[in-house]
């Protein structure tokens, strides 16, 4: 039993953020072992640490038996330990042998030129030796590669580095299925010559096929290790979910809303940034007085999915209906105008102008009519009774609407974006993400405020990776996978379990109760 | 770097040039005086010409690709063009009284000239690197800078605002200058056109070969790349930078020291635009340092069509629409033609390092 | 959860209430002090250089032609001393609030307007020609009446329609507004300077020049002597635009887009602003009030157009940058830089000091203000040192 990478009682602490709390991960050479856990579980914090990319506030990092002090990366790479991102730390218009020995080049005549040639040896032998396929491609710009390809470069480099132990960051997440399955491929050549692979997922299906080994993560602890021989789904998914349930907030009997639908998506698809289809075919009706909650871990066409609707991005086709009107073709004023709320997943970005203070935040979305706007001219007094008026509601702190909005914590920060964009009295809300990176009992306050809007008769779409809160939230739950729902099903007919599993593209052995479904 | 997005530029500007000559020819009689003026213009004095022309505005284009492919945004190329003009005038003036005469004294005054232009880059670097000042501006103010420092200095050495020096003069290489058409283009011609024709194949191997072109492209286009690869970001930035300076001031001084032998220090001065025209050129030829100087040798070719155009006589056409042709036609392609890459990290400060 | 803050909290949010605008009037004023200094140092070495009857400065042993504290004492007096002066000053700073608008809004809304110059000498022509044209149609008391007005939109108009380009350029093609903008200015010059020569050339004066406009479109002083090319009324109702356009930044819709749009564009598409309309409409109002300044130049100072019209377009820039880009604060950043200029008049014509010093000044002076970051590394060390409070922070 020879101990590649041994983690003892990791723990990181940012302010007062802990995100690992007293972690031990043990990996054995020549395996590949899975860090598994739903997103903030601290899974990339703790891979962070063994890469040098943070110190430890507490704990140890043993590499090949040694006490490992890593300041930097390159003390990482040094000691043998190489990791692939999720997003590729790549120069596109470079060839890949560019890429591969950035940095790392070896040189000839003097320093004048770079030796291609002996580049070029190495990688080829390396290629052949993992079978990872790329010693044609050498010449390549990267840009032209398809993103498995770039991958098994990101492999390369690492292996040109001298690695042992190959932490993958998410993967699978860029990848489609068959380039999927020669990853996992790859995994088995690097562990026959005796590497060590830790990967970083959040879809346990993968885990369990992929690793020997795994460890679940909730929270920032470490709440199981287990070999993946032995475990079943229902298993995993129970470790990485839990059984914790928040307090249940007091509502009305779900199923019970209106009859008129008020927001409706139909076979909507949209392309993200980098011109890959994000969502396709999506269709999804909410009735007033309902909430639709929509499931799924962060990346999977939820974001493309709440601009298209909310007119931030362009859809490339279907159509959404705010009340029966299409509203498809119409910009964001107008849908703000057509009474849309929206509660953006990035709110430092979006919601909030940073250096602004509160009361010109107040009116952001808004500008341009009563009360606010009029004739081209923006009463402020009004602007500031409404920045008090939210302030006071939501309970924001500190309740002083001119200090600039980076002034206040994250939750404070939220809870006046809800505050502003629920006060309008809207038709149609659309709230994605709306209690990241905030206190409990801010969250709990936003649930209810959510709530209140389901019983004014609004239409409410939530977006969110944490699974407690939407089965909380919501009257149905429409999982999201891959940029489409897997399923629609009442909110209170799945178990988590159930839930975990079609979150991570898997489907649960018993099918849920539809009851109302679509 | 897109080389269909490139030869397309490079076919409509090839394209509107014919254009404009296919124009004239038919609405211009044979024998007239424009039909002469055409005729005139199509020979080798033009040519030599138009390379001469070139220089300045081609070496400040490569001192920017170097810059920016770097991520550094370099609009004070303009301003380094100017001291290294100014600077070579200068020294070459007063280098005579120290007992240095000659051609000595014109290479010496030509390496100094370099040499300030260095020092600039230096001081932009620090400023735009450590310090993170707004790159644009910063570099404005270069520019701005070096308009007042021209005038300053010239008033306060000399009494008049444009000193004048000996040339280089040129440079003649056996043999190959009696070939036809091009032996006394190519071979008959100032040191620093020599320079230009070196320098180009070389900046191209550098960015392409060398490890440290390689980093520098890397640096502007994903910085985190290079710097999970142990390199520092803002030494390649720092380098950067600085070889734009080297560029740019073998420009500034070459223009003056190697072809006009005077410098203009009032107004825009006599670099009146060109390192400008140079970023334009690089921009237009999508950071590739041969389509770059192609660029250069556009404009210059419009430059030099004004002056030959003036030399023969009584022309409808004022000079200053001439003038002022390159920027149109610069104006019109990048933006009918647009898809310049423009390197992904440019004038982004890179956070992370201290 | 306790409604007592704790103290460190109060204090770093004491420190984000409304600092940052201290900080950018310290490094404004940080910036001119030392490019001030610095140009003591270029008067030293130019004074040590130079040949002079007597010298002016006598310093370890080495005697100097200029003593920088002479010079800007004499460029004080030639700001400020008399009348004459102050007008001069004034009539700067006028015409530096105008183009200096041109580069402040556009940058409010994240934009480079580097083409003020060019909008500015367009505009200029635009009014010569105009105010030669109507000049023998209207005659009498009503003809200032009517020709100002007309004076001043023909400059506004085409001030306005050379800032549409570059606009359209951008919102239609992507074209990038700095080059775009820093193109046309040459671009301007040149045809300007064709169409005077073909159709507009004074036969009666050497070189490049129109005949000069009408009498009464001419603004004369009212408070100053007769002569000194300023006038109160045009300073006041320039105060006026300042205090208008600070309103229509702070106070309408526009303004509030504009200004989301500069700071954070998705924060702008999401409050549902247009970026486009935005982005075309704040470089036409950058190049109409460019070209007020170019109109005003010529009813104001010269009474014609000529080539080498003053770089008024890029002091502009300057302005702007020192006044944080704030409408507001280009009134006293305009008339720092109006004593500068008509400072550097006196020296030149009086100590034969090159005026170009002040265009150094001006250069010196963006430079370090586009460079805060400097002064606030010196401001921790001296802080450090405990020479210094702490004055500001984290902000900005």
């Amino acid at each position: 039993m020879d101990t590649a990478v041994s983690l003892t009682d990791i723990t990181k602490r940012f302010d007062d953020v802990v995100a690992n709390d007293e972690v031990d991960m043990q990996v054995e050479r020549g395996t590949v072992h899975a860090l598994l856990g739903e997103n903030g579980a601290g899974k990339t914090t703790l891979m962070n640490v063994l890469y040098g990319l943070y110190r430890p506030t507490a704990g140890e990092v043993y590499v090949d038996g040694d006490r490992a002090e890593f300041d930097s990366p390159q003390d990482a790479i040094a000691a043998g330990v190489g990791m692939i991102h999720q997003h590729f730390m790549l120069v596109e218009p470079m060839t890949v042998r560019e890429n591969i020995a950035l940095g790392w080049e070896p040189v000839t005549h003097g320093g004048l030129k770079t030796d291609d040639a002996r580049i070029d040896t190495e990688v080829r032998e390396l290629s052949e030796r993992y079978g990872l396929g790329l010693a044609g491609d050498l010449d390549t710009p990267v840009e032209q590669l398809s993103m498995g390809a770039r991958q098994r470069v990101e492999v390369l480099k690492a292996l040109y580095r001298g690695a042992d132990v190959f932490i993958f960051d998410e993967p699978t997440a860029v990848l489609t299925p068959q380039e999927v399955e020669e990853l996992f491929d790859i995994f088995s050549q690097l562990t026959a010559q005796d590497k060590t692979i830790i990967f970083i997922t959040h879809k346990l299906g993968e885990a369990l096929t992929a690793a020997d080994g795994i460890t679940v993560l909730r929270d920032g602890e470490r709440v199981g290790t287990v070999d993946a021989a032995g475990t079943t789904r229902e298993q995993l998914a129970e470790l990485m979910v839990g059984r914790e349930v928040l307090l249940d907030v007091d509502r009305a009997a779900r199923g019970a809303s209106g009859d008129d639908t008020r927001l409706s998506v139909s076979d909507l698809a949209v392309t993200d940034d980098r011109g890959e289809p994000a969502v396709q075919g999506v269709d999804i009706s909410v009735r007033g007085g309902e909430i639709v909650g929509i499931a799924g871990v962060d990346g999977n066409g939820q974001e493309p999915l709440v601009e298209a609707v909310t007119g931030v991005r362009d859809a490339d086709a279907g159509t959404v209906r705010f009340d029966g009107e299409a509203v498809t073709g119409l910009s964001r004023r107008e849908r703000l105008d057509r009474g849309l709320a929206h509660v953006p997943g990035d709110r430092q970005e979006q919601a909030l102008v940073m250096e602004f203070d509160l009361v010109q935040n107040a009116v952001l979305g808004s500008q341009h009519r009563p009360p606010f706007g009029r004739r081209g001219r923006i009463d402020w007094g009004a602007a500031r009774e409404h920045a008090e008026a939210v302030i006071e509601e939501y309970d924001v702190r500190p309740p002083n609407p001119d200090l600039p909005a980076r002034s206040l914590s994250g939750g404070n920060q939220q809870k006046f974006v809800v505050g502003r964009e629920l006060s309008r009295e809207p038709d149609v809300v659309v709230a994605a993400h709306p209690t990241r990176g905030v206190d409990i009992g801010s969250k709990e306050f936003i649930h209810e405020r959510l709530l209140a809007m389901r019983e004014q008769g609004a239409a409410v779409l939530v977006v969110s990776a944490s699974l407690d809160e939407v089965v909380q939230l919501s009257d149905r739950i429409a999982v999201m996978y891959e940029g489409s729902f897997v399923d629609v099903v009442p909110g209170d007919a799945a178990t988590e379990e159930q839930l975990g599993l079609l979150m991570a593209g898997e489907q649960p052995d018993e099918p849920v109760p539809t009851g109302a479904g679509r | 770097m897109s080389a269909t997005a490139t030869a397309r530029r490079w076919v409509f500007a090839g394209a509107l040039v014919l254009a404009v000559l296919a124009a004239l020819r038919l609405v211009v009689p044979v024998g007239s005086v424009p039909g002469r003026m055409l005729a005139s213009v199509l020979d080798v004095g033009y040519a030599s010409s138009v390379l001469r022309l070139t220089v300045p505005i081609a070496f400040a284009a490569l001192g920017g690709i170097f810059a920016e492919r770097a991520g550094v945004i370099n609009i004070g190329i303009e301003g380094f063009l100017i001291v290294s003009a100014l600077t070579t005038v200068i020294v070459a003036r007063r280098l005579p009284w120290a007992g240095v005469t000659g051609p000595a004294a014109l290479w010496l005054a030509f390496l100094v000239g370099v040499l300030v232009s260095v020092a600039v880059a230096a001081v932009f670097a620090v400023l735009v690197v450590r310090y993170r000042s707004n790159q644009v501006i910063a570099g404005l103010a270069v520019w701005l800078i070096a308009l007042g420092l021209a005038p300053f200095i010239t008033f306060t050495l000399f009494d008049s605002s444009s000193p004048t020096i000996d040339t280089f003069g040129t440079w003649s290489v056996p043999l190959l200058s009696e070939l036809p058409v091009v032996g006394p283009v190519l071979f008959d011609a100032s040191p620093t056109v020599y320079m230009l024709l070196v320098a180009t194949p070389l900046a191209w191997y550098a960015l392409r070969y060398t490890r440290l072109g390689r980093r520098i492209r890397a640096c502007g286009e994903n910085p985190k790349a290079l710097a999970t690869g142990g390199v520092s970001v803002s030494r390649v930035r720092y380098a950067g930078v600085l070889i734009s300076g080297v560029l740019a001031g073998v420009g500034g001084a070459g223009f003056t020291v190697g072809q006009v032998g005077t410098f203009v220090a009032v107004g825009q001065t006599s670099i009146n635009g060109r390192g400008f025209l140079g970023i334009v050129a690089y921009l237009f030829g999508n950071y590739n340092p041969f389509a770059a100087v192609g660029g250069a040798m556009l404009f210059a070719g419009f430059d030099s069509l004004q002056l030959r155009l003036q030399q023969i006589g009584a022309l409808d056409i004022p000079a200053e629409l001439f003038g002022i042709l390159p920027f149109v036609v610069v104006l019109v392609t990048i933006t009918l033609v647009r898809r310049t890459r423009v390197p992904a990290a440019l004038g982004e400060p890179y956070e992370g390092e201290e | 959860m306790s409604r007592a803050l704790p103290e460190g909290l109060r204090r770093t949010l004491r420190r984000f209430a409304g600092l940052s605008a201290v900080e950018r009037v310290l490094v404004s004023g940080a910036a001119v002090v030392v490019a001030l200094l610095v140009g003591a140092v270029m008067l030293l070495g130019s004074g040590y250089v130079a040949s002079c009857r007597e010298p002016a400065l006598f310093l370890a042993g080495t005697s100097f032609c200029f003593d920088p504290v002479a010079v800007y004492a004499a460029m004080y007096q030639g700001a400020f001393g008399t009348p004459v002066n102050q007008a001069l000053t004034l009539q700067r700073m006028t015409l530096l609030i105008f183009t200096g608008l041109a580069f402040a809004i556009p940058y409010r809304a994240g934009l480079f307007n580097i083409g003020a110059q060019g909008q500015f000498v367009l505009a200029a022509l635009a009014t010569t020609v105009s105010l030669l044209a109507l000049g023998p149609l209207v005659s009498g008391p009503v003809a200032t009446a009517v020709l100002v007005p007309v004076g001043l939109l023909a400059g506004a108009v085409v001030g306005g329609l050379y800032g549409l380009l570059p606009g359209v350029l951008k919102t239609r093609y992507g074209t990038n507004e700095v080059i775009s903008t820093l193109l046309l200015n040459f671009i301007a010059t040149g045809v300007a300077v064709v169409i005077v020569k073909r159709a507009f050339n004074n036969p009666e004066i050497q070189g490049t020049v129109t005949r000069s406009i009408p009498e009464a479109a001419t603004l004369q002083p009212w408070l100053f002597p007769p002569g000194t090319r300023f006038s109160v009324p045009v300073l006041a109702a320039t105060l006026l635009l300042v205090g208008g356009f600070w309103w229509l930044l702070n106070r309408t819709t526009l303004g509030y887009d504009i200004r989301v749009l500069g700071r954070q564009q998705a924060a702008a598409v999401f409050g549902g602003v247009d970026d486009d309309r935005v982005t075309v409409l704040s470089m036409v109002i950058a190049g109409a009030v460019a070209g007020l300044g170019g109109g005003l130049y010529v009813m104001m100072v010269v009474g014609r157009w000529q080539v080498g019209l003053p770089a008024l377009g890029f002091d502009g820039i300057a302005v702007s940058v020192l006044a944080g880009n704030n409408p507001v604060g280009l009134v006293p950043a305009g008339l720092l830089f109006g004593a500068l200029q008509s400072g550097g008049l006196a020296i030149n014509f009086q100590l034969g000091i090159p005026r170009e010093l002040v265009d150094v000044l001006r250069g010196l002076v963006i430079l370090l203000v586009a460079t805060p970051e400097l002064f606030r590394i010196v401001g921790r060390r001296l802080q450090r040192q405990g020479r210094l409070r702490p004055a500001g922070g984290e902000s900005g």
